[in-house]
Parts: C-alpha cells; sequence; structure tokens
C-alpha cells in the first residue's frame, strides 16, 4: 500500500478549481506520510491535462485515454480506475466532494470494498493515518474520522483546502486501457446545457445572498447590483426560494449548497439553523438585518442592523469607489 | 414495474443535539416529533409515487435498515402513498457505514425481486449521496445521481435530467437502474389524514439475515467515534452605527479591505 491518489476532474484540457484544491490538500498531506502524489486522469486526450497536473505538482499521473471518457460517466470511469486501484492498493484515494467527485469515490470504494468519508473540510496525519475533520448531524456537531484499514477514500470540500501552485514540473503519464467500451456503458448523454450566466455559488470567493426580507422577486435587484460589482455569486435563503423569487440553484442551506467563501454578505435573512448549516464555514460573515436581534448577527463578523434598501445600494457605491 | 424508495429516518431539523459525556449523542425535539423521514427523501417518495398514479409503476416499496423501531419514515412514506414498507434490522447491522448500507439495500431489493428502479434521496446529512451510487455497483445497476427529472420512462429505459456540477445533462439508460433525486424533481405532497391513518394500521415487516443472507454487511470501515461540538466563531459581531448609510457602508469596506477579504 502506498501513494495517495488524486481524482482529477477534467474538461476541455483543463483541471477543475475543485482538484486543484484537493492536489493542494494531497500534498500537504505526502510529505508528512511520505507518500507521493499520484494524478488520476481519465480523458479523451490526456496529455495537456497531465501537463497541467505535473505543473500542480503531482509526483506521477497514471490515466486512461479513450472516446468513453469524453463527457464524465461513472459508469465509464468507475470500472476502469477501481481495476486500477484493485491492482495498485493506493494508501489513500482523494477526490472533491463534487457530483463527479462523490461518485467516483462513492464506485471505486464499493468495487474495492474500501471506507469512505465524505466531504472533509480539513486534514491531518495522524501515525500514518490520515484524520479528516467533518461535520455531521445537520451541521451541529463535528468528527474526526478515519478509515480503519485498507485504502482510505476520503471526499474533500469545495473551498475548504488551499489550491496547489504551480511548480513547473513536467513528466509523463502512464496509462491503461478502458474496461468497459461503449456498448457496456449503461448511460449515454443525449444532452447537455451549461450552467448559465453568472458566478456559481461553490466557486465563488464572495456571495451577497437575500431572504424573505428582500420582499419580492424585485427585491433582488440590489442584491444582484452588489454582486455585480464585487463579481460575486448570488444565494438565497429557503423562504426566498420557497416564495418564486429565485431559482432553487442559488439556496444556501441544509437543504440548499454548502458553501465556504471569503465573504458572505446575507440581507433580510434571520440566519435559522438550517441556513447556518450551508454559510457558517464562510470566512468572514456580513449580516444586514433590521432586526438587531436576529440569530444570524451571532455567528457575523460585521452588523449593520438597518434596513437592507438601504444599506445594500450605499455598499455598492462605497465598494465601487474603491473597486 | 415495481419501484423501491429507499429512505432513512433521522433527527428532526429543529431538533436539539447532546453531545453526552460518554461521547454519544442524543436528541430531542420541542415539537415532540424527535425522528423524521430524511428531508430528502420526500423527494423519493413523491417521485415513486408519480410514477404510481401516471400508471407506470404497479407497487411503490419504501425500503429502510436501522433499528427495528425506526419505523417513522417508513410510516410517513406510507401516508404519503406508497404501497408497501419493509425494514431490514438485525443485529448483524448494526453500525454500518454507507457501504454496509449499500450492501443491505442491494441485497433486500434482489430479496424483493423484478425491481426496475431503486429511488434515492440527493443525502442525508452531508453523506452526499454515497449510499446510491455503491447501492447500483452491488447490484450492477446503472446509478443516475442528481435527477431534476423524469423526461421518459416505459419498460426497458429512463430518459432523465441530471443537476452535474457544470450544468445540466440529459442522460439515457436501460433499466434497471438506480436514482438519486435531488429537490427540483417534484414538491413532495402532504400526507393525507385518511394515509396517516392507513398507514398506523399496516404492520411493517422486519427482514434480518435469515431472509437476506448476507455474509459480509455488518461492520463499518469508518470510525466515527471522536464527535465534538462545533468550536465556536472566533470573536463577537462588530456592529457597524448605521445612522449615516453612507459612512457605515464606507466604514464596512474599508474593514473589509483591511482585512484582505476583498
Ligand atoms: C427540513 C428543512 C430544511 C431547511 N433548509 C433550509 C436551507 O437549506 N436554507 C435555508 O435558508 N433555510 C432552510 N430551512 C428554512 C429555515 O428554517 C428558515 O425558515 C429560513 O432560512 C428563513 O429564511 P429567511 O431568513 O430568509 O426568513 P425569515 O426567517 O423570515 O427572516 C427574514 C429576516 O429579514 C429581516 N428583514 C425583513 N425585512 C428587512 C429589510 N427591509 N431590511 C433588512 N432586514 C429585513 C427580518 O428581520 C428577518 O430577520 C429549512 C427548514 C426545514 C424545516
Ligand atoms: N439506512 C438507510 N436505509 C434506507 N435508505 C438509506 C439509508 N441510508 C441511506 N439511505 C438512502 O441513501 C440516500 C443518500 O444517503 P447518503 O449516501 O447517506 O447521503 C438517502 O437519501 C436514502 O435514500
Amino acid at each position: 500500500m502506498s501513494a495517495i491518489w488524486v481524482w482529477i476532474e477534467n474538461k476541455n484540457g483543463e483541471i477543475s478549481s475543485i482538484s486543484k484544491e484537493v492536489i493542494g490538500a494531497a500534498r500537504t498531506i505526502a510529505e508528512e506520510l511520505g507518500e507521493d502524489v499520484v494524478g488520476i486522469v481519465l480523458s479523451d486526450d490526456v496529455d495537456a491535462v497531465a501537463a497541467a497536473a505535473f505543473d500542480l505538482g503531482v509526483d506521477e499521473v497514471m490515466g486512461s485515454e479513450d472516446d468513453t471518457f469524453a463527457a464524465f460517466r461513472v459508469t465509464a470511469a468507475g470500472p476502469t480506475v477501481a481495476e486500477m486501484a484493485k491492482e495498485e492498493e493506493p494508501a489513500v484515494f482523494l477526490a472533491g466532494a463534487s457530483v463527479q467527485g462523490s461518485e467516483i469515490a462513492a464506485w471505486v470504494a464499493a468495487e474495492c470494498d474500501a471506507g469512505l468519508i465524505a466531504d472533509a473540510i480539513a486534514l491531518e496525519v495522524d501515525d500514518e493515518m490520515v484524520k479528516a475533520t467533518c461535520l455531521v448531524y445537520n451541521g451541529k456537531l463535528m468528527a474526526t474520522t478515519f478509515v480503519t484499514d485498507g485504502t482510505q477514500c476520503i471526499t474533500l470540500r469545495n473551498r475548504a483546502f488551499a489550491p496547489a501552485e504551480s511548480t513547473g514540473d513536467d513528466g509523463d503519464a502512464d496509462l491503461v486501457d478502458a474496461v468497459k467500451t461503449e456498448d457496456e456503458i449503461g448511460a449515454k448523454v443525449t444532452g447537455f446545457a451549461s450552467a448559465g450566466g453568472g458566478v456559481s455559488l461553490n466557486d465563488a470567493n464572495i456571495i451577497v445572498s437575500g431572504g424573505r426580507g428582500v420582499a419580492g422577486a424585485e427585491g433582488f435587484a440590489p442584491v444582484r447590483e452588489l454582486a455585480d460589482v464585487l463579481g460575486a455569486a448570488v444565494g438565497a435563503s429557503r423562504a426566498a426560494v420557497d416564495a418564486g423569487w429565485i431559482p432553487y440553484e442559488h439556496q444556501v442551506g441544509q437543504t440548499g449548497k454548502v458553501v465556504a467563501p471569503d465573504l458572505y454578505i446575507a440581507a433580510g435573512i434571520s440566519g435559522a439553523i438550517q441556513h447556518q448549516a450551508g454559510m457558517r464555514g464562510s470566512k468572514v460573515i456580513v449580516a444586514i438585518n433590521k432586526d438587531a436581534d436576529a440569530p444570524i448577527f451571532k455567528i457575523a463578523q460585521y452588523g449593520i442592523a438597518a434596513d437592507l434598501f438601504d444599506v445594500l445600494p450605499a455598499l455598492t457605491e462605497a465598494f465601487k469607489e474603491r473597486l | 414495474m415495481k419501484v423501491v424508495v429507499c429512505t432513512k429516518q433521522t433527527p428532526s431539523t429543529t431538533a436539539a443535539i447532546t453531545l453526552n459525556n460518554d461521547g454519544s449523542v442524543s436528541w430531542e425535539d420541542a415539537g415532540g416529533k424527535p425522528n423524521i423521514l430524511n428531508p430528502w427523501d420526500e423527494y423519493g417518495v413523491e417521485t415513486g409515487i408519480r410514477l404510481k398514479e401516471d400508471g407506470k409503476a404497479s407497487d411503490v416499496i419504501a425500503l429502510t435498515t436501522g433499528a427495528p423501531d425506526d419505523t417513522v419514515g417508513l410510516k410517513t412514506a406510507l401516508a404519503m402513498g406508497c404501497t408497501e414498507a419493509i425494514i431490514v434490522a438485525d443485529e448483524a447491522y448494526a453500525g454500518v457505514d454507507t457501504l454496509g448500507t449499500a450492501r443491505i439495500m442491494a441485497a433486500a431489493i434482489n430479496n424483493i425481486g423484478d425491481v426496475s428502479l431503486a429511488i434515492f434521496g440527493r443525502q442525508i446529512n452531508g453523506d452526499m449521496g454515497h449510499t446510491a451510487v455503491q447501492t447500483a455497483v452491488k447490484l450492477g445497476w446503472t446509478p443516475l445521481t442528481q435527477v431534476t427529472a423524469i423526461n421518459e420512462i416505459d419498460d426497458d429505459r429512463i430518459v432523465v435530467e441530471r443537476a452535474v456540477d457544470d450544468g445540466r445533462e440529459t442522460v439515457e439508460a436501460p433499466l434497471p437502474v438506480v436514482l438519486s433525486v435531488s429537490k427540483e424533481i417534484y414538491e413532495p405532497r402532504y400526507p393525507s389524514f385518511m394515509g396517516i391513518r392507513k398507514a398506523n394500521r399496516v404492520k411493517i415487516p422486519v427482514w434480518g439475515n435469515d431472509e437476506l443472507n448476507l455474509d459480509d454487511a455488518g461492520g463499518s470501515k469508518v470510525d466515527w467515534s471522536d464527535i465534538y461540538d462545533i468550536p465556536a466563531r472566533e470573536g463577537t459581531v462588530q456592529m457597524i452605527d448605521s445612522d449615516d448609510m453612507a459612512d457605515a457602508a464606507k466604514e464596512l469596506v474599508d474593514s473589509l479591505f483591511e482585512e484582505k477579504v476583498i
């Protein structure tokens, strides 16, 4: 058992931001474990991705090049990665806790009968074992968990780890054949529409969110204006989504997205426990609420107790002056 | 067509969770209902019931594994309109991890027999839907996760929309499949009064290892014993005086630049 494997999400030759973070996390534990970081790349064109992975500091790239890997399908990628893992028995298998990363990690762990930890927000090495910190019980408690034997499969939360930086290194990928042919892969992707415009919640450094306090679909206008000035994504509480003021994609919280931007501005949001579950990992929280006793102020660094329709335009102006 | 909906009973979202001195966790709810159907599974149950109402599904069977009295979720599923419920409980299955759950789900689905579709919720609390994929691997079926719509379904194939990381995908697959459904699929209904009364009278069959004959379901390869309170966020809130909004905004913006958040 050796090596830390990192699942590298790629599209059009580029590595996704979450995979850069996973490589970064792998590099920090690699030194302590004294193991190599191996990037796992499945693609219809491995070379560009492999080069980018070496540049981000992986020691080796293993993978497979096949047309069946053009768009990610776990039914295509899973069997090939699982076979590689059975052969090589990596000590650790890391992936992002994205849709794709969760699927590949679940598949590989299932085929290899390995333990799997989901959505870690921190990793540490303790006696050659990787320990992962996770939120449990709906984000109400924390746990330090580890896989007791065999390959340690762990998915890592978006934006919880610093991305790997460029090293200028290069190398050659070590390729194996795809395990499944197109005919043997159950699922066929017959259509794709990319997430339209705007900054996505998952990737955003800054999120400006509106809640019931915006009082209508039009009430999101000042939220959007501030977000535009900051290059931020727009979030929402469930109350705003349920009222039909903004689509579900924008919902932050226990039954929406879990986010951890550098800055989270909550306007007209009371800060219910289910909303907090989705945003309390943000580095800095700013709360804007008419009610000075709203629970959101308990987890915020900065608060303004006033009408959001006064505060947001003033903030937009103040940022415009500085940016 | 037979449809299985996998559901789990979870602590109520408003429950106050207590970490006890012995490291165990317990919870209470002011509303008197400490346990509920996992909110994400309401969408799976709704999807199953719609397939029945649309004449596609003959049976919609709610399935869970847990303690023998973990029936709150199943009763809700029955009250919403599932045709049957089964609970899998065996001492040998205590404390399983997601992979153990997946082995149990797969064995139960095989034991039910002739199932075309197994529907899962998106997640419980942060496991990110591993169980659906792992159950599919154990069954040898195709997993389709994060399904936002079923466009077409007939006796041997399904076409769905999925929310993937960078957009939406249309996928076609032969049955049987394992689906995990997202919140966008349908608005779950409330159980009807009659439904609740009927569900309360149902005696839910309990299956154990005598029925499933698993030799490797038990145990967990993940150690979860070290649970603790979340460290409080440091510091207290700095309230910015809002008498002059332009000044207040400037003060906040200056602080954010100083902290290098921007
Ligand atoms: C199973 C379950 C899952 C849930 N999941 C989520 C989830 O994922 N995400 C989520 O957000 N919620 C979730 N909730 C709902 C959650 O409990 C709250 O109901 C919701 O977060 C409240 O949204 P809000 O803060 O926008 O509304 P409210 O709680 O109504 O708060 C509105 C706030 O706006 C303030 N306000 C009003 N007008 C103004 C103004 N002009 N200027 C400034 N302030 C103003 C008010 O003082 C108030 O504090 C869930 C609930 C359940 C039961
Ligand atoms: N013990 C269980 N019994 C039945 N279904 C379960 C169980 N655990 C998980 N599931 C199903 O798996 C889904 C995802 O759970 P998870 O993989 O834990 O995030 C849930 O929404 C349920 O549909």
